[in-house]
């Protein structure tokens, strides 16, 4: 493949050297920031030399069990997140959705689908050996691979994850699984080690256990982690699942915000709005959403929908099952459905015990299936008297919504919350 | 002290002075290229309005665009908040309110307080808005009292089903233009169920279904409220001044401010 | 209920066809039909079905009227719809939500899904959530076809048989299953029949009068739509109605329900002879075979999933074969896709369908609308111009 290719992965390792050193550099900053950044920079190094190095990538969607390729010593590339990284790092959004378009994908696509689908098609991202994936969690997911695999000629396997958590249907999904490991095995001529995959369960066990004590010490008044802190749990979980790096920033991370109780200390300053987060907001607006937290005294103490797992252990030994059970207790799978009472007793608990004053959902024009949730959750958060602020957005297009309108409908929120 | 609300719209700027909850004055001017200018001058005609002495104790809320340029203004407050309090203010069994401005609509669903439960608006482009409406009367030639009086005679509406500005304005030059034409009534009021339309997914989106109130300038125009009221299937009320409802509000939350440093 | 204006300047002759007016008259009164009215007189049930992979014979089994949700016929205000699904969902779910919600389906004594698309999970969740209907289930449906996909999906259709069972407080038996079976197939042949008739150069039937007949299809017993249907074939037998047309296509996407959209094509000179739609072959395409020995469920549910398929399934290319298929068999010069915005599944397969088309030859045009749309203006101008295409390459 052609060296432009890398290039664009370049652009987000060279991103992530900036941020490390700026943060390395600022004594304020949390060690565990630190780790997270040297883990992405790490990740995108790899993948940016994984060609050169005669490595066997496989690209991946997001919510997959990746961690089934790390056990193979297969390099993964998590689609979504490296086409929204090289959208905004490069600067090259409008030229990746466009890219896109070409290819005759109508813009009610989501955006971070059909970037990616743009991304492979103008050699943004490296072409691929595999391309997996699996419908978590919906259609947009379900019918990325297939165009993928026509642009970059590469054979690809389909999990197809049932609807309900029934053991037959579990059953079904541990099978799809199996099929997949053979498939890779097939394709890259590597053996799946399931020593090694018990022992990245077990982590993705002991994972999973520290984030939600994580997430009880977010309970605290204030609250102890960072405004937007959330998204690095969340890739934690996309990127790097049960691998020894992630315990070690989660444990970091736990004592981080131990001592930060211990001292009655919150994360920022004047904590005045504790907020629920539902769905996740634009990625290009992280920096500007980070400040006007700090500005406004509004922190994102839980996401019911990314950081509040279901319960549950995992039982190392059997894996595969586990990889199934994970599947069904990863938090967005709450909402994949059906979507009944025990979803919604979810976000109710979580906006009591977590003491939240409002909740923002970011509304991604793109998706579906989480929008048709909106008037629901807040009907349901209404009955634990919770108002509800809707943003128009979009994760990754930035022609959807400016600084300017959610910095207004975040103020107009914020006074309506402290009006009551 | 006075209590002074400025709502800096698009196009006008509405001025409301309340002296401890007891209503004095509202202007309303032009709203200049710069909204630091048109606030000072839409507050000088207000005080002239009331024979105020040079320089009165006061507190000024503004609201609006350009609510937080305003270099004399002691607080700036969302429009919303504003509409709640100004709709509580001038009809008090109202628990919600429509706001059609000149770029912007907004449906604010309120308590008994005056406190904002929840608002939906739709900015994303000019359809449905003040600034909409007069395009269409332009490309009819028509007055607003000309089109409320010739939408009574339609008995149904033309099908304008652009959920875009542009599109429901090609929608009417094709209707316009047809052979044989669409009747005017039929346009007109077609124009008015397309703009209802969109309002009554607003007020569904947040639960505002009964006890509704009108406010902005396009809550004079008869016949839009006509068929607003019938496709919500809901009286509306419509205040005596509705243009100035965001900026009363504004006044309301000075008078607040006064109140708390008062007890300070 | 439809505006349909058949104008048939460019035909020699036409008779109207008697038959027709029967399925009409069902679909202009429904859901009001004398036949549903007779049924809860007589204290039976009707429940109401979303998806081709609900197997309906298990409701006739049961001796309920199964009818289709086909939400509007035409485009029209969707506020309740557009509250709860959001404007970003497909207009067809929010079509069938607004008419849940504002009551116009409850008359329906219960509803069944599949878990087919986001459209039609969230419908279900939000049906459940403010509408309630008696009887609520939601079968899951898997995106392939292979051994174990088949094992699961009959486990799911013996659930579904199990909670109606228990619901009505009966018991399906295996006679009762066969007896629907046979009916259904009957039914299907009986449409093969008709769309056998469009393969003629001039067929004597166009294809928005084929979707009046789909229509009522959905919405009558099928004792009664077979012997309506046969009584039309004879009619087309005997028949000197022949459409030409400029050029012969086929309309292939997600839900269409309103002939007035066919109609419109048909207007341009555009002879509809053949359709892959969730309304058309996807639902009637395929027979079920039971071999000797076999749980009638058996063969059921292996139909079922196996059936004509919807663009969620995987692989893509295997619907993509069918439809390359039936162009052939029709001899179509043309396909109009038809997709409704917000419709993922059939968006995402639309860029490597069109490759395969062009691959034989055959070109796309490719639409989006709004469910309920009857095809007027822009796609009109559209339609003319892709006949034109066609007309100047031949």
């Amino acid at each position: 493949m052609k060296k432009a290719a890398n290039n664009k992965i370049q652009s987000i390792v060279r991103a992530c050297r900036i941020i490390l050193a700026m943060i390395e550099a600022d004594s304020n900053t949390r060690q565990s920031q630190k780790m997270y950044y040297r883990m992405l920079l790490q990740y995108y190094t790899r993948l940016r030399d994984a060609r050169e190095n005669g490595q066997f990538i496989a690209a991946h969607t997001v919510f997959f069990p990746a961690e089934i390729l790390l056990a193979m010593d297969i390099i993964p590339m998590h689609t979504e997140t490296t086409t929204w990284m090289t959208s905004l790092f490069t600067g090259e959004c409008g030229e990746i959705l466009a890219a896109g378009a070409r290819l005759g994908m109508a813009t009610e696509i989501c955006a971070p689908h059909r970037g990616m689908a743009g991304a492979f098609a103008s050699g943004a991202l490296p072409r691929p050996d595999v391309m997996v994936w699996s419908n978590m969690v919906c259609d947009n997911t379900a019918k990325s691979g297939e165009l993928v695999m026509d642009i970059c000629g590469c054979p690809g396997f389909f999990i197809d994850r049932p609807f309900k958590d029934s053991g037959l249907e579990k059953t079904y999904m541990a099978g799809e699984i199996r099929d997949m490991i053979a498939f890779l095995e097939d394709k890259s001529g590597k053996k799946m080690d399931y020593d090694r995959l018990s022992t990245i369960v077990e982590r993705m066990d002991r994972q999973i256990e520290l984030t939600r004590q994580v997430n009880e010490l977010r309970k605290n008044v204030p609250t102890p982690f960072s405004p937007l802190g959330f998204l690095e749990l969340l890739t934690i979980d996309y990127l790097f699942p049960g691998q020894p790096e992630s315990i070690e920033y989660l444990e970091t991370l736990k004592a981080e915000l131990e001592e930060m109780v211990k001292q009655k200390k919150g994360a920022i300053p004047k904590e005045r709005f504790r907020l629920m987060t539902l769905f996740i907001p634009p990625m290009y607006l992280m920096s500007f959403l980070e400040k006007l937290s700090v500005e406004s005294g509004a922190v994102s103490v839980i996401e019911p929908f990314f950081t509040f797992w279901g319960e549950g252990r995992l039982d190392a030994s059997r894996p595969v099952e586990a990889v199934v059970e994970k599947a069904y207790m990863i938090p967005e799978t709450r909402m994949y459905g059906p979507l009944g009472e025990s979803a919604l007793e979810a976000i109710k608990k979580c906006a009591r015990e977590w003491k939240v004053d409002g909740a923002v959902y970011y509304a991604d024009v793109g998706c579906r299936h989480s929008c048709a949730t909106i008037k629901l959750f807040k009907d349901a958060l209404a009955e634990v008297d919770v108002p509800v602020l809707t943003i128009d957005c979009d994760v990754v297009d930035q022609t959807v919504t400016s600084e300017e309108e959610v910095r207004d409908k975040m103020e107009r929120f914020f006074e309506l919350l402290e009006d009551r | 002290m006075l209590s002074i609300g400025i709502d800096i719209g698009s196009l006008t700027t509405k001025t409301v002075v309340l002296n401890n909850g007891r209503f004095l004055a509202s202007v309303v001017s032009e709203t200049l290229d710069e909204a630091e200018i048109s606030a000072q001058v839409a507050m000088t005609k207000a005080l002239e309005r009331i024979d105020a002495d040079e320089d009165p104790l006061r507190f000024v809320v503004t609201t609006g665009a350009g609510a937080k340029g305003v270099s004399f203004s002691d607080r700036s407050k969302a429009i919303t908040t504003c509409l709640a309090r100004g709709i509580a203010y001038c009809v008090p069994e109202a628990r919600a309110v429509i706001d059609i401005g000149a770029e912007s609509s907004t449906v604010v669903k309120t308590n008994e307080r005056g406190k904002v439960l929840d608002w939906a608006n739709h900015d994303k482009c000019a359809a449905g808005t003040g600034i909409f409406l007069q395009q269409m009367a332009k490309l009819m030639k028509l007055s607003f009292e000309e089109m409320s009086e010739l939408s009574e005679t339609a008995s149904k509406g033309a099908d304008i089903t652009g959920t875009c500005a542009v599109f429901a304005e090609s929608e009417v030059i094709s209707h316009v233009h047809r052979v044989p034409p669409t009747p005017m009534p039929e346009i007109i009021l077609g124009i008015y169920l397309s703009v209802s339309s969109r309002i009554k997914t607003m007020c569904k989106r947040i639960g505002a279904n009964e006890k509704i109130a009108l406010s902005g300038g396009v809550a004079l125009h008869k016949g839009l409220v006509r068929t607003l009221e019938k496709e919500i299937g809901q009286p509306l009320f419509v205040p005596d001044d509705p243009v100035c409802v965001a900026a009363l509000g504004a006044a309301v939350l000075a008078g607040e401010e006064i109140q708390k440093e008062t007890a300070q | 209920m439809y505006d349909h204006q058949n104008k048939h300047n460019s035909q020699p002759r036409y008779t109207p066809l008697k038959t027709l007016e029967v399925f009409k008259a069902v679909n202009r009164s429904f859901p009001h039909t004398d036949e549903i009215n007779h049924i809860h007189d007589q204290g039976g049930k009707v429940f109401g079905w979303l998806c081709t992979y609900v197997p309906e014979e298990i409701l006739h089994a049961a001796g309920i009227l199964p009818v289709r949700i086909t939400g509007y016929d035409r485009e029209t205000d969707l506020d309740d719809g557009n509250a709860y699904l959001y404007m970003n969902n497909c207009s067809f779910s929010r079509s069938c939500l607004q008419m849940g919600l504002t009551k116009e389906y409850a008359f329906l004594d219960g509803v069944v899904g599949g878990s087919t698309c986001d459209g039609a999970r969230r419908l279900f969740d939000l049906w459940r959530q403010y509408i309630g209907t008696p009887f609520h289930h939601v079968l899951t449906v898997p995106r392939k076809y292979t051994e174990n996909a088949h094992s699961l999906y009959l486990a799911e259709v013996e659930m579904f048989k199990t909670h109606l069972e228990d619901h009505l407080e009966i018991k399906i038996t295996d006679e009762e299953l066969m007896g629907s079976i046979e009916l259904y197939n009957q039914t299907r042949s009986l449409l093969r029949e008709l769309y056998n008739h469009r393969k003629k150069p001039n067929p004597p039937i166009s294809g928005s009068e084929v979707m009046e007949v789909l229509d009522a299809c959905f919405r009558m017993p099928k004792e009664s739509f077979n012997h309506h249907l046969k009584k039309l074939l004879q009619e087309l037998d005997g028949s000197q109605n022949a459409y030409s047309g400029r050029a012969r296509l086929m309309l292939s996407g997600s839900v269409l329900a309103n002939p007035d959209f066919i109609s419109s094509i048909e207007q341009q000179g555009g002879l509809v002879v053949a359709d892959e739609l969730c309304t058309s072959t996807r639902y009637w395409g395929d027979m079920v075979e039971v071999q000797p020995g076999e749980p009638p469920l058996k063969a059921l549910a292996r139909r079922y999933l196996n059936n004509y398929p919807c663009a969620r399934m995987f692989p893509s290319e295997e619907r993509f074969r069918r439809i390359i298929e039936t162009a052939r068999e029709f001899k179509v010069d043309g396909v109009i896709s038809e997709i409704i915005r917000y419709c993922v599944p059939y968006s995402h397969d639309l860029p490597l369908l069109t490759k395969r088309l062009a691959d034989i030859n055959i070109p796309v045009l490719s639409i989006d609308l709004e469910y309920g749309s009857s095809g007027s203006g822009q796609i009109a101008t559209r339609v003319q111009a892709f006949l034109e295409m066609i007309e100047a390459k031949k």
